[in-house]
Parts: C-alpha cells; sequence; structure tokens
C-alpha cells in the first residue's frame, strides 16, 4: 500500500516536473542553452513517471528513455556548444542561421533534435510512449494527458529552434559549404548520430535489456514496433540511394527517380491487401510518381537532392500509412509523414514557408500524439496493435470507450484533412510549398487523413460499436460530429476560397471544401456514401493534382502567384491553361469530366439517406466553386496579355500535367471504372461493420451517335480553327450535317418528341454556324468559338436523346454551363464578361435545383431510367414527387428564363455573339419548354395529377406554370417596348415567346399542346431570322443602341425584307405562320375557360408589335445614321442562312400542315390528346381557318392591285421629304429615335414595372 | 373548289370588295354633306369621294428619295386588301354568313389592326418627320384601345356561349344567329357597357375627332399619309373608307343585327350604317376637338378599359 502511494507521488512528480519543465523551456525560447537545458530536467519527469507507474511497460521505458536521451541530447548539446561557439552565443537571435555556417553540425543538430521528439527517418524513440501506456494501462489518464500535453509543448520550442538555427536564411551572400572540420568534436558528433542511427534501426537489444531490467514490474511491454513491408522499404531505401546519386550526377538521379516511383507504383498495384488499403496505396504511388516525373524539371538548384530524398520518404510514409496492419507502425508512418510533408513545405526556406510549416508540422503532430493516446487505450483495452484484431473484438468495448476512442482518432486525422475548425495550418501551408509538393498535400495527403477516419470509424471501430450511442437517443457523436464538421469546413472553404486573390491559396481552400464534402456525406454511414466520397477522394486526388501542378507551371513562367497576374496567361501558356481549366471544371462538378460524376455520386447519396439539407448545401457550394473557379479560367483565356513574352513549361511537367488530364478527361467517359473502385472499398466496409449493400447505379453516360460526332467535330474545328479559320467553319457545318443525318438515319432511337427537336437543333445548328463563317471574318479566336459552338450544340443533342435522367442532366449542363458561358463572353469585352457571368451563375443556380429534384426522383426509384422512375412514381410519397418535380420544373422554367422575377438576369445576354445569340433564344431557351413537355409525358397523366390535385380543368403544377407563363409574357413583351438596345430588345422579345410556348404546352390540351409546340418551331424560324439580320449590322459596326441607326432599307433591302417579315409574323399578324400557332394558343386557351391568360397572350401580341416596328423605325428607316452610312448588304453566306429560315417561314405559313401533323404524331406517342392535322388542310380547332385560303385570296387581291395600278397613271417622281419649307438643314436631326417612339406607353410601363430610365441605358 | 370561287367572289364583290367600296364611299359622302350643314355650309355632292377618288388614279405617283420604294408602294395596298378580307368575315343577318375558312373572331381582331400597322410602316417608312411621329402616335393610341375592344369581344361572345352550354362562341355566326333567336343585345342592359365601350373604341379606331391625333392635319399634316400623292393615296383613302363600313358592320353584328331576309335585309343594314356612320361621324365631326395624345391615351385607357371589365364582369356574373 506505502509502495503504491510513494510510486503515485513519484508518477505525479514527474508529471508536474514535465509539465513544468516543458513550460519553462518554452518561456526561455530565446535561450537555446536554457531551453535545451530546461529540456533535459522536464524528461526526467518522464523518467520519474514511468518508474512511479511501476508497470512493466512503465519502468521499460523508463530505462528506454534514460538510454535514448542519454545518447540523442548528448548530440543536441555536442552540436549546440559547437554552434555556440562558433556564434559566440547561445541566444537564438544570434544562433539563427547557422546552418549557413556550420552546415554539418546544424544538420546533426536538427537530427538530434527531431531524434529526441521521436521523429526522424530512424523510427525514433518510442520510449515515452511506453510510458503513457503505462499511464493509460493502470488508468491515470490524467498523467497519460499530462504527457502528451508535454509533448505537445515541447514540439513548439522544438520545431521553433530547428527551424531558426537548421532552415533560417539570415544572409543571403554568403554560400554554404559543406565542409567537414576535422576536430574532436566532430567525431563526437559523428559518433553520437551514428549511435542514434543504430539504437532506432536495430532496437531490439537495448529493449531486451530495459525489458529484463522491468521484468520484476507487473504487465507486459507491448510490442510496439514490428517489420516494414516491402513497398515501404522500397521508396525509403530508394530516398537514401537517390540522395547519394545526386551527389553525383542530377541527371542520374533524375532518371532513378522516375523509374523508383515506377517501381513503387508496380509493386503497389500489385500487392495484397484489402480494397481500402489498395485503393489507397494505388493512388498515393500514382500521384507521386507524376509528380516525381514533375520535379524533375520543377526542382533544380541547391536543394533538388534533399528534395527527392525527403518525397520518397512522404511516398514511403503515405504507403506506410495506407497499408500498415498494426498500429505500432501505423503511427510511426504517420508522424513520418508529418515531418517528411513538413519538410518539403519549407522547401523554399522563405519566412513565410518557415511560419506556415511550423504551423503545419505542430498542429499535425499535437493531433498524432492524442491520436496516439488513442491507439494506447485501444492496446490497454484489447491487448494488441494488432488491425484486424481490435476490428474483431471491437464489439468488446464499452459505448464511452469506443465514443472516447473515436474522438482521440478523429483528432488526428481530422488535422490531416484539414477539418474545420483543425483546418487552419491548411491555406497557410499550401501556397508557400513548391507546387509539386502542394498538388500532392491537397490530393493525397489529406486524403490520408480521410482515409484514416474510414478506416477507425467503420473499418475498426465498426458500425456496430458506434450505433450504441453515447447518449441512448442522441445521434452517434462521432459521426455527428463529423458531419457537423465537414459541413462547416465546406461552406467555409468555399465561402474562403471564393475571396482569395492568391491562386494556389484559393486552390488550398477549395481543397477545404472538397474534403468536406467527401467527409460530410462519409460520415452519413450508408453504402452508397461511402462510396460515393471514396468516388470523390479518387477524383478529387486526380483533379486537384491537375489543378496545383498546372498552377505551378503557370506561376513557374509568369512569376505571378495572384490570380489577376495571370490575365491572358493561356494564350501564351496554352496546354498549361486548358490542362487547368478542365481539371477546374471538373472540381466545380460540370460534365463530362471526373469530377461531375462523383459530386453527382455524393448529392445522390445524400438524397438517399433523406439528408435534403446537405445535398443542397453541397449544390450552394458548387455554384460558389464553379464562380471562382470559371472566374480563372476566363482571366486564363478571356483576358489581354500583358507581359513578356512566354516560353511553354519544361517537358516533363507538361507530360505530367497531360497525364493526369487524360485521367480526369477518362473518368468523364468511363465513369464506372473509378466507381468500381471506389464500391470495392464500400463492400470491404460493408463487411466488417454491417452496414446493408443497397445498388449503386451505373454512372456510364450513353453516348449517342450524334453527340459524339458533334464533339468529335468540335475538336476537329479546334485543330483545324488554328491554321484556318474558314475551314473551321466548314468543318463545323458539315459535322452539324452529319450528325443530321445521324439522327434521320437512327429515328428508332429516339421518342418522336426528341427525334423532332434533335432534327430541328442540328438543323439550325448548321444554319447558324455557316452564318457565323461570314459573321466572324473580322473576329477573334475562331477555333474556341467553333469548338464551343459545335460542343454546345452537342450537348443539346445529347440531352434529347438521353432516356435516362443522369444522361439528361449531364448533357444538360454541358449545354447550358460552361460551353454556353465560354461562348457568351466570346467577345471578351467587360460588358460581355459581366452579363455572361451573370447568366452563367443563374444557370447553375438553375442547374442545382433540378439536380436535387433528379436525385429525389431517381433515389427513390433506384434507377435513372426515365421510363422506369414514371412506373413507380406512383409508389412514392406525395410530398416528395411534388417536391422533387418542382424543383425539377423550376430548373427547366429558369433555362427558358421565365420566372417573372428580374427576367433582366435571367435572359441571355445581349454581348454574345450574334450567331449564338439567334442560336440561343431560337433554339437553346426551347429545351426548357421541351423538357417540361417530355417531363409531363413521361410521368403523364393519371400518375402525377393523383398526386397534385387539379385547378379549373388542368393539375396544379401546370396551372401554376401556365400562370409564370403569362406573367412573363406581358412583363417581357411589355420590357421589350420599352428597349433601345438592338439586341436586348429581341432577347426580351424571346422571353415573352417563350412565355406563349409555355402557356400553350402546360394547357394541356389538344390544341394548347400543339399551339406550344407549333410556336416553338415558328419562333425558332423567326426569331433567328430577327437576329441575323440584326447580326448582318452588327458584323459591320459595334454598335449597341437602335439610335445608332438608320436608313439601312435601302442600303439592306434583302435583310429588311426578310426581318419586316419574320418580325411581322412574331408579333401575330395574321396570316403568316406567327400568327398561325398563337391563334391555337388563344384558342386553347379561351375554349377552356381562361380568359385572363388568353387575355395576355392576346395584348403580349401588340407589346411584340410594337418593339418589332419600333426596330423597324430605328434602324431601317429615315435617314442613315454616320454608323450606318458606310453599311452594305451582307455576303452571301449570311444572306443564304437569313433567306433559308425566311423562305420555310412562308411556307410553313401557307401549308402549316407541315409542322402540325407530326405535331399530331407527337402528341399521339406522348399519350396525349392529339389533334387532327392533314398536310394541306386548315387549322386544327373549331372555329378552324385555313391558311391557304388566306393566301389564296391574298393571290387575288394581288392581282387586283395590279390591275388598278395599271388603270392608274403610271408615272412616277421622286420627291425630297417635305419639311415645312426649310431646306438648309440635316434631316437626320429630324429623326424620330428609337428612344423618343411610344411616349405615353413607355411612360405607363415604365410606372407600372417600375424600370427606371438608367437602367436600360448600358447595351 | 366552289368554296374558293365563291370566297374570291365575296371578297372582291359583296359584301367585300366593289360592294364594300361602294358603302363606304356612301357613307363618307353622306357624312360630309351632313357636317357641312351641321356648320351652316352647302357641302359637297354625295358622290365627291368616288370623284376625288378618281382624280387621285390620274395623278403622278410621288416615292420620297429615301423610302424603300416596294414597302412605301406596297402599304397602302396591304391595308385596303385586309380590310376586303374582314368585311367578308363579318356576317350580315338574312344576307351573308362569314365562310369558316376566313377564321372566327380572333383573327377578325387581329386583322382589324392591319390597316393601323401598314399604316404606321408607311410613315415610318417615308422618312418624313411627320409620318414617324403619326406612327409613334399611332401605335400608342392602338395600344390604349385595343385592349378595351378585346374586352368587348370576349364579353359578347363568352355571353352567346355560355348561353349555348359551352365556354365562349368565337363564331360571328353564332353570335348573329344568337340574337336574332332572343333579341338583340342593344337592348340587353347587361350589355350596355360593352355597347358603350365599342362606341368609345368606333372613332379611336377610325382615327375619328376626338381622335384623329396620328393623321392630325393642323398638326402633323395627315402624319403617315403626307408624302402620299396620286393612286396610292387613293387606296388609303378606299382603305378608310372601307375600314369605316367594316368597323361599323363589326358593331351591327356584335349589338344589333337583327334583320329580315333577302334584299329587306340588306336596305336594313345600310340603313343601320348610314345611322350610325353618317350621323355618328358627322356629330362628332362637327362637334368635338381633337384631344391632345397624352389626353387621348389616359382617356382611352381609363374609360373604354373600365367599361369593359365591366361588361366582362356583366357577362360572368350570373350566367
Amino acid at each position: 500500500m506505502d509502495a503504491m502511494t510513494s510510486s503515485s507521488i513519484l508518477a505525479l512528480t514527474g508529471a508536474v516536473l514535465l509539465i513544468i519543465g516543458e513550460l519553462a523551456a518554452l518561456a526561455k525560447m530565446r535561450n537555446v542553452l536554457h531551453a535545451m537545458l530546461l529540456a533535459t530536467v522536464a524528461e526526467c519527469g518522464f523518467v520519474l513517471m514511468g518508474f512511479g507507474l511501476h508497470t512493466a511497460a512503465g519502468w521499460a521505458g523508463a530505462f528506454l528513455h534514460l538510454a535514448y536521451q542519454l545518447v540523442m541530447r548528448g548530440l543536441v548539446f555536442l552540436a549546440l556548444a559547437v554552434l555556440i561557439r562558433k556564434a559566440g552565443s547561445s541566444r537564438l537571435d544570434r544562433l539563427a542561421g547557422s546552418w549557413q555556417r556550420e552546415p554539418f553540425v546544424a544538420l546533426a543538430f536538427g537530427f538530434g533534435l527531431f531524434s529526441v521528439m521521436g521523429l526522424s527517418p530512424f523510427k525514433g524513440s518510442f520510449s515515452k510512449f511506453l510510458v503513457l501506456y503505462a499511464a493509460v494501462e493502470t488508468g491515470h489518464w490524467a498523467l497519460a494527458s499530462a504527457g502528451t500535453v508535454a509533448s505537445i509543448i515541447a514540439a513548439a520550442y522544438n520545431v521553433y529552434i530547428i527551424q531558426r538555427i537548421c532552415f533560417e536564411q539570415t544572409s543571403s551572400t554568403e554560400s554554404v559549404r559543406w565542409k567537414l572540420n576535422w576536430s574532436p568534436s566532430t567525431f563526437g558528433i559523428l559518433a553520437l548520430s551514428a549511435l542514434t542511427i543504430q539504437m532506432s534501426l536495430f532496437p531490439q537489444a537495448l529493449l531486451r535489456v530495459a525489458t529484463s531490467l522491468a521484468s520484476r514490474c507487473p504487465g507486459i511491454v507491448p510490442e510496439y514496433e514490428s517489420p516494414w513491408s516491402f513497398l515501404v522499404l522500397l521508396p525509403y531505401a530508394g530516398g537514401f540511394a537517390l540522395f547519394a546519386m545526386g551527389l553525383v550526377s542530377a541527371r542520374l538521379r533524375n532518371f532513378a527517380a522516375v523509374a523508383l516511383a515506377a517501381a513503387t507504383l508496380y509493386l503497389a498495384w500489385h500487392q495484397t491487401a484489402d480494397a481500402a488499403s489498395w485503393l489507397c496505396a494505388v493512388l498515393f504511388a500514382g500521384i507521386c510518381f507524376v509528380v516525381v516525373l514533375y520535379s524533375t524539371s520543377y526542382i533544380t538548384g541547391r536543394f533538388s537532392n534533399r528534395y527527392f530524398f525527403l518525397l520518397f520518404l512522404m511516398l514511403g510514409s503515405l504507403l506506410g500509412v495506407a497499408t500498415e496492419r498494426q498500429f505500432g507502425n501505423f503511427y510511426v508512418f504517420w508522424e513520418l509523414m508529418t515531418w517528411s510533408s513538413y519538410l518539403l513545405v519549407i522547401h523554399e526556406q522563405t519566412q513565410d514557408a518557415l511560419r506556415a510549416g511550423l504551423k503545419y508540422f505542430l498542429m499535425c503532430t499535437s493531433g498524432a500524439y492524442v491520436m496516439h493516446l488513442g491507439i494506447l487505450v485501444l492496446h490497454a483495452h484489447l491487448g494488441t496493435f494488432d488491425m484486424a484484431a481490435i476490428a474483431a473484438n471491437a464489439a468488446h468495448l464499452t459505448p464511452a470507450v469506443a465514443t472516447i476512442v473515436a474522438l482521440l482518432f478523429m483528432a488526428g486525422f481530422s488535422v490531416k484533412a484539414g477539418l474545420f475548425p483543425l483546418h487552419s495550418w491548411l491555406p497557410d501551408a499550401h501556397p508557400v510549398a513548391p507546387s509539386s509538393i502542394s498538388g500532392p498535400m491537397s490530393g493525397i495527403v489529406t486524403k490520408a487523413g480521410v482515409f484514416g477516419l474510414l478506416k477507425i470509424l467503420y473499418l475498426i471501430l465498426g458500425a456496430a460499436t458506434l450505433s450504441s450511442s453515447f447518449f441512448a437517443g442522441w445521434p452517434n457523436l462521432p459521426t455527428f460530429l463529423l458531419g457537423a464538421s465537414g459541413v462547416i469546413t465546406l461552406l467555409f472553404g468555399e465561402a474562403m476560397a471564393y475571396r482569395q486573390t492568391h491562386i494556389k491559396r484559393m486552390l488550398a481552400y477549395s481543397t477545404l471544401a472538397q474534403v468536406g464534402e467527401i467527409v460530410a456525406v462519409l460520415s452519413l454511414g450508408t453504402y452508397i456514401g461511402v462510396t460515393a466520397s471514396m468516388y470523390h477522394v479518387i477524383n478529387h486526388a486526380i483533379m486537384k493534382t491537375v489543378l496545383f501542378l498546372a498552377a505551378g507551371a503557370l506561376i513557374l513562367r509568369t512569376h505571378q502567384y495572384s490570380i489577376d497576374g495571370l490575365k491572358g496567361a493561356g494564350r501564351k501558356l496554352p496546354l498549361e491553361s486548358i490542362c487547368f481549366s478542365i481539371a477546374a471544371l471538373s472540381i466545380s462538378g460540370l460534365p463530362p469530366f471526373g469530377g461531375f460524376f462523383s459530386k453527382f455520386a455524393l448529392i445522390y447519396a445524400s438524397v438517399q439517406s433523406g439528408h435534403l439539407l446537405l445535398a443542397a448545401v453541397m449544390l450552394f457550394g458548387g455554384v460558389l466553386a464553379a464562380i471562382y473557379y470559371s472566374r480563372v479560367i476566363r482571366l486564363l483565356f478571356f483576358a489581354t496579355y500583358e507581359g513578356p513574352e512566354l516560353s511553354a513549361a519544361p517537358f516533363t511537367m507538361r507530360l505530367s500535367i497531360l497525364m493526369l488530364t487524360a485521367l480526369v478527361m477518362l473518368a468523364g467517359v468511363f465513369p464506372n471504372f473509378a466507381l468500381g473502385y471506389a464500391k470495392s472499398v464500400a463492400d470491404v466496409v460493408a463487411v466488417s461493420s454491417g452496414i446493408p449493400v443497397t445498388p449503386v447505379p451505373s454512372l456510364q453516360l450513353l453516348w449517342p451517335a450524334c453527340a459524339i460526332i458533334a464533339f468529335a467535330g468540335a475538336i476537329l474545328a479546334y485543330f483545324v480553327g488554328k491554321r484556318s479559320t474558314v475551314a473551321a467553319g466548314s468543318v463545323a457545318v458539315a459535322s452539324m450535317a452529319i450528325a443530321l443525318a445521324a439522327i434521320l438515319l437512327r429515328s428508332n432511337r429516339f421518342d418522336l418528341l426528341s427525334y423532332w427537336f434533335a432534327a430541328l437543333i442540328a438543323a439550325v445548328g448548321c444554319v447558324n454556324l455557316l452564318y457565323s463563317i461570314g459573321y466572324l471574318r473580322h473576329s477573334h479566336a475562331h477555333s474556341r468559338y467553333y469548338f464551343l459552338f459545335v460542343s454546345m450544340i452537342g450537348g443539346l443533342l445529347g440531352m434529347v436523346a438521353s432516356n435516362d435522367f443522369l444522361s439528361f442532366f449531364a448533357f444538360w449542363e454541358i449545354m447550358s454551363s460552361w460551353t454556353l458561358y465560354f461562348l457568351i463572353i466570346h467577345e471578351e469585352t467587360p460588358d460581355a464578361i459581366v452579363e455572361g457571368t451573370k447568366y452563367f451563375v443563374f444557370n447553375v443556380v438553375g442547374a442545382s435545383f433540378m439536380f436535387l429534384g433528379i436525385a429525389m426522383l431517381c433515389t427513390r426509384a433506384g434507377t435513372f431510367r426515365l421510363d422506369l422512375i414514371a412506373s413507380s412514381v406512383g409508389n412514392m410519397p406525395a410530398a416528395w414527387v411534388i417536391g422533387a418535380v418542382s424543383a425539377i420544373v423550376a430548373g427547366m422554367l429558369m433555362k427558358a428564363a421565365v420566372l417573372p422575377v428580374r427576367i433582366d438576369v435571367q435572359m441571355h445576354p445581349p454581348t454574345a455573339p450574334t450567331p449564338v445569340s439567334g442560336y440561343i433564344s431560337a433554339v437553346l431557351l426551347k429545351s426548357g419548354v421541351y423538357g417540361v413537355l417530355k417531363l409531363t409525358a413521361a410521368f403523364g397523366g393519371a400518375l402525377v395529377l393523383c398526386k397534385l390535385g387539379r385547378i379549373t380543368g388542368i393539375d396544379t403544377l401546370q396551372y401554376v406554370v401556365a400562370v409564370i407563363a403569362a406573367i412573363t409574357m406581358l412583363y417581357a413583351g411589355a420590357m421589350a417596348v420599352i428597349q433601345t438596345g438592338i439586341k436586348r430588345l429581341l432577347i426580351y422579345s424571346t422571353v415573352s415567346q417563350i412565355g406563349y410556348m409555355l402557356l400553350g404546352v402546360s394547357l394541356g390540351s389538344s390544341l394548347g399542346v400543339a399551339g406550344g409546340l407549333f410556336h416553338l418551331v415558328n419562333h425558332m424560324l423567326l426569331k433567328n431570322t430577327l437576329f441575323l439580320c440584326a447580326g448582318c449590322i452588327l458584323a459591320q459596326a459595334h454598335v449597341h443602341s437602335l439610335d445608332e441607326l438608320g436608313g439601312l432599307a435601302k442600303r439592306m433591302p434583302i435583310t429588311f425584307s426578310c426581318f419586316l417579315l419574320s418580325g411581322l409574323s412574331i408579333s401575330g399578324v395574321p396570316p403568316f405562320n406567327g400568327f398561325s400557332s398563337k391563334w391555337l394558343i388563344y384558342e386553347a386557351a379561351l375554349q377552356s375557360n381562361h380568359y385572363f391568360l388568353a387575355m395576355s397572350a392576346l395584348i403580349s401580341s401588340l407589346f411584340t408589335l410594337a418593339a418589332v416596328l419600333k426596330f423597324a423605325h430605328a434602324a431601317f428607316m429615315g435617314q442613315p445614321s454616320p454608323a450606318s452610312a458606310s453599311m452594305t448588304e451582307a455576303p452571301a453566306s449570311m444572306l443564304l442562312p437569313i433567306g433559308l429560315l425566311t423562305a420555310v417561314s412562308v411556307v410553313i405559313s401557307v401549308v402549316p400542315g407541315l409542322v402540325l401533323v407530326p405535331i399530331m404524331h407527337i402528341q399521339t406517342a406522348l399519350g396525349l390528346p392529339a389533334i387532327s392535322a392533314t398536310w394541306t388542310g386548315s387549322l386544327p380547332g373549331a372555329n378552324a381557318w385555313s391558311p391557304a385560303a388566306m393566301f389564296a385570296l391574298m393571290a387575288v387581291l394581288a392581282l387586283v392591285s395590279t390591275i388598278y395600278l395599271r388603270l392608274c397613271n403610271r408615272t412616277t417622281v421622286c420627291t425630297r421629304l417635305y419639311t415645312s419649307g426649310a431646306i438648309d438643314f440635316d434631316l437626320r436631326q429630324a429623326q424620330t429615335g428609337a428612344a423618343n417612339l411610344y411616349e405615353q406607353p413607355n411612360t405607363l410601363v415604365r410606372h407600372a414595372l417600375r424600370v427606371h430610365e438608367e437602367e436600360e441605358q448600358h447595351v | 373548289m366552289s368554296d374558293l370561287s365563291s370566297l374570291i367572289f365575296q371578297t372582291l364583290v359583296f359584301p367585300g370588295g366593289l360592294f364594300l367600296l361602294t358603302l363606304g364611299l356612301l357613307l363618307k359622302g353622306v357624312e360630309r354633306r351632313l357636317r357641312a350643314r351641321l356648320q351652316r355650309r352647302v357641302g359637297p355632292p354625295l358622290l365627291q369621294p368616288f370623284f376625288d377618288l378618281l382624280k387621285l388614279m390620274r395623278k403622278d405617283t410621288s416615292i420620297p428619295q429615301d423610302a424603300p420604294a416596294p414597302l412605301f408602294k406596297l402599304m397602302p395596298f396591304v391595308a385596303a386588301c385586309s380590310m376586303t378580307v374582314a368585311a367578308v368575315m363579318i356576317p350580315i343577318a338574312g344576307v351573308h354568313a362569314a365562310p369558316s375558312a376566313l377564321g372566327d373572331l380572333v383573327v377578325l381582331f387581329y386583322l382589324l389592326a392591319v390597316p393601323a400597322i401598314a399604316l404606321m410602316l408607311a410613315g415610318s417608312g417615308s422618312g418624313s418627320p411627320y409620318g414617324a411621329i403619326g406612327f409613334s402616335r399611332e401605335l400608342s393610341i392602338m395600344m390604349a384601345y385595343e385592349a378595351p375592344i378585346l374586352l368587348v369581344l370576349l364579353s359578347v361572345a363568352i355571353r352567346v356561349g355560355r348561353a349555348q352550354g359551352g365556354f365562349i362562341a368565337l363564331s360571328l355566326n353564332d353570335i348573329v344567329s344568337y340574337q336574332q333567336a332572343h333579341g338583340a343585345f342593344l337592348f340587353d342592359p347587361r350589355m350596355w357597357p360593352a355597347l358603350a365601350a365599342f362606341l368609345l373604341f368606333f372613332p379611336a379606331n377610325l382615327g375619328i375627332v376626338p381622335f384623329d391625333i396620328p393623321e392630325a392635319e393642323s398638326e402633323v399634316l395627315e402624319g403617315p399619309l403626307l408624302e402620299y400623292s396620286g393612286p396610292l393615296l387613293g387606296v388609303f383613302k378606299m382603305m378608310s373608307a372601307m375600314k369605316a363600313g367594316v368597323v361599323v358592320s363589326l358593331g351591327i353584328a356584335l349589338f344589333y343585327p337583327n334583320a329580315p331576309a333577302g334584299a329587306l335585309g340588306l336596305l336594313c343594314f345600310v340603313l343601320k350604317c348610314l345611322v350610325v356612320s353618317a350621323i355618328g361621324t358627322a356629330v362628332l365631326r362637327a362637334s368635338m376637338g381633337r384631344m391632345r395624345i397624352d389626353q387621348a391615351f389616359r382617356f382611352l385607357i381609363q374609360w373604354p378599359g373600365l367599361l369593359g371589365l365591366a361588361s366582362l364582369a356583366a357577362v360572368l356574373w350570373r350566367s
């Protein structure tokens, strides 16, 4: 009893001594000698604790500690003595930068001090841990904690001192002379170093002695260390070999390094381990291989040897962390990973790097110490370090212990993974590290943390243990904390990344966000959740490494770290910038790249487990990511470069970036490949923690032939465009023609609606691309233009050809996100960029809504296929279906720009190249209408209706859409009336017309749907014509306002005729096609008792008329303006498309059956009530009238008119305008400008819509 | 094929074409004579509009040098032809039933706007500053009166449609036959707001005082017509006469179509036209001054608008 008490007092004294000693050392840090002496005293505390705890482990630890400290401290003091003598003082300020004077001694000092802390390439001491083990074993938690805290304090001042002495650069001129000074102290240092290495490499002898000395105490000495696997030893030993080689020849070393990395990758691939370890090891080795390749030309100069040495040490430790099955070694590797990566972070040895490195090292080491406590607790309870044995017996742990262990481990892993609130090292360390290190740091080192979390929570402790919650009725604490911190990290990371101006800092914060996503979904603990998070781990590792490596290449050449500084660099360093952009698009979750699919999986997983809020948060984060990544891409490519001429990055750098970028793209084309590996990890988890296995759907997109042709054409056009602009345009037109042929030939692939829509997409695409050849004659960046335009059409075709939601959404995103964005800002003017960015963000937000809705439907149905979903909608809860369908419809409506809030933001900007504007108005926006119809038909009739209830004859959702459409029609129509911007006026009118289509479609009756579709086709022809006519003007001068034009009718008679005809037709002037389709919609609304909807439609056509007449008046009539004085008719290549479109319009005006008969078939195919139409007959409906008859009358009347003119006097005189007698003035001054027309209606509209004069001034 | 030939006959001869032109010019002659009498003048002979037209046919055609000639020449014909077609679409009780191939009330509504559109394009295309002002004014006025007249048309159509057990009757033939069977709407107090709104629409659409603002002679020198002369001006004059006939006959069809069949019916129709057009127009012209464009715009938005809403409410209420 007495002995027990006295020993407890001894241990307590030791602990107090330890803490006080370390604190004192910390306080006395300014004087190294004092600090070291105090530290030595503190270490005695450990010895006292060991003896005091009175167990075998404690005693053995105490003995070992004595021996270790004796040798290692001896080394430290000896080296310090030499340094102090040289510096003449023991003050840290004087000692700082000693390595420049005495490199060898400083190296020995650093080595000794790291060894004291238990960190060095030679596994270091574990005497401390035996002591701590003794404390845990005997239940002295306070002592164990004190030991841990003391270690953390010691780490703080030790690393600080090491940094100042061994790394700080005090004088830049002094060259370092690596020459040994053969003196007695040198021999002593060498001897002690050798002894330290020997003790570390072969600890058995000393350990045996210590164990035998401790054998009279109770308890066991844990077997801490186990032999290393060959996979780890290879890079480890290789690192030393490389260092030696580097002393001889840098070239040789580089070759050897690449070979070694390749060999390691080969070994990692062929090792036999569980799927989780295998995946991690392969990922680590693979990324490192590329990084080594990159580094061979990126890292040159005086420290390159050290760099490669440490890089391979890091690789070895990472592989150890991934594959180790003993916690003892696991911890050693973990610490070595921190140590080696820390030294790599401070590679540049600048003040910033040292500061950031210190933070990194301290945080990670502290975390590791805490985690180590967890390891000891596990051993104390289960008696083993073997992971498999612990996993097998984890169920025996009490919930409290299991939770504490989990939390201790989580502390260590979360720091590494960069989880809030333990993240703060990450954004500091990444920017200062060499890019070749930031890449793997973000890509794989953080993943080591994620991997650790997966391992401890699901593989070792297992769901069974954790699900028995600490507090009954509460969520399982560790996973709850993990999820919460994941979400916070995600939001924090995205928000901070958004605010950064330093490119690498931005990337670092983005890593935070991505890891947050991964961890949040991992914490869900479902099979799909684990799969998705592992899947994203793979993709993110690749993408983020590309980003950092490419950024590194850019920085290397431009010497610019700020995002703004990279302006226009894309033109000078195209390969690097394109790779960067691809990875950036991928990480923003945009298809067709790898990141999209893992992002999809993450959202899918969170929706599947019912966490809609998490999905929403991720989507919000995705929007932010899309914004800040697109900003970089925009600056790279869409700004002018100002700076010296640049040469491309060295070959191996470009090669390594290219290799990984190819992986990013392949991951998009074959998403199931990586998904399979992720799934195999989830299988392991499912086995060990008893999570039910749920099927993970295939993420493979179905690429239709037409889309493949389009994308191939786009790429071909890109490369052809580098040589000849006209040839590029021809290739684009040709590819679109082939795509059209593919659609027509493979009609059985589509449903009827999609078939016709696809054919129109390709046909109008042909027309607009043909027009582009002429339009772009005086433009720039043709390659980019054709590539993006054709890709965008390819996306549309893919969307239309899809019959599953995944493909539908993926192609939707291709069509409406980046291709569209970069196409719209083609002109690169500030206006274009501002407007285009607004539109891009709006589209991404819209797509997010759709994403959520689609995920909701697909997870419940367990499939992506539209027909299968449709059949299982009936079994879903009503609220779920309503929510999902509303979200999807909202997304589609946003695409169609018809939500009546701030239409000026929703509509596509007028600053886009005109053929593109035309195409967007004519085709792209229709995808919203098409989608609504496809959805209505797919989920058609009874199934959704019975869920949603009915109002006034049509179902609720449709009614809501109809009302929205009506408001949009009026609002956008009225806005069009007051516009003076050339394209803005047309765009407002487009939005208004889309309102008509949606109104028709949402009425759901045979007439309504037919009218909507008919108007869709007509508007496609007519509005496109209007835009292309405007393009004929805009191609000749950069004008924005109608007031800058005038008198063009006489100069461009063909353009004018086509414009007027199409304009009157779209305004609904009988008997043209625009009127026919509107008439169907009016009738549908009137005859189904929706008078006010009909009134809106009827009145809105008047607005369109006013807008069209205003355009005609201001641009074409009156006196020519200075800008239009020199304008002439556009070339034939531009007039041909316009003429073609107009001719088709006229034919349809006379024979509406050409469109109505296919529509009738479509309606039948969709299962909707169908109109009855014939090829040459009249329009359908109760009061059907015949456009043919009307045109026949027109012909007769034309004849009569001619006769009248014959009867009259046929003398024609040309007169001057009557100007009330005034002769000497410029008629142009008397012209009524666009802004001055319709004063009263304008005032009324402005008043009613609260539009202020200045708002529509811009463009 | 016989359908088409009868359609052509109807368009060229009766009730469109010749008949409409004669009727319109005659109404004009009567109106001018009557107005002169109201102003204690002698006035021109009844056939003066015919003489004017013949005189214009023999004059030179003048085209302003900056105007796009095809447009400038085409617009008068577009305006006039649209009216002959429109006339065919309006039934005359007991005499003429509207052929279904030309459409319903909705088509007619838009066809009625075509002369205004043609006039606007003509004015705008002439390049004259006066023409542009006229164009702008015309459109402003049009925007003001189109919604109310739409309400009137819909009210009548809904009234008939509901009475027949449906939602809406968009065929003018139905509207006419319903009134012949159940009495004219002229005598139905529920339809009086609609009638009043129509009566306000009538001078605005025809450009009669106090709404002759787009072509105000003393302000903008006939605006869109300023640059026109000779045969082309003649066509516009014909259009103007025909339009008066069309709008009046539309009013008759909507509110008081009741008449016996055959020649007597035709006589009734012409008499009604004379009463409404000649007398109404003459009185208005003789007694009113012209409004300013802003006054007219506000007036037309307010009063016919309110009346139109009232008529729709009256129709929807308890039916």
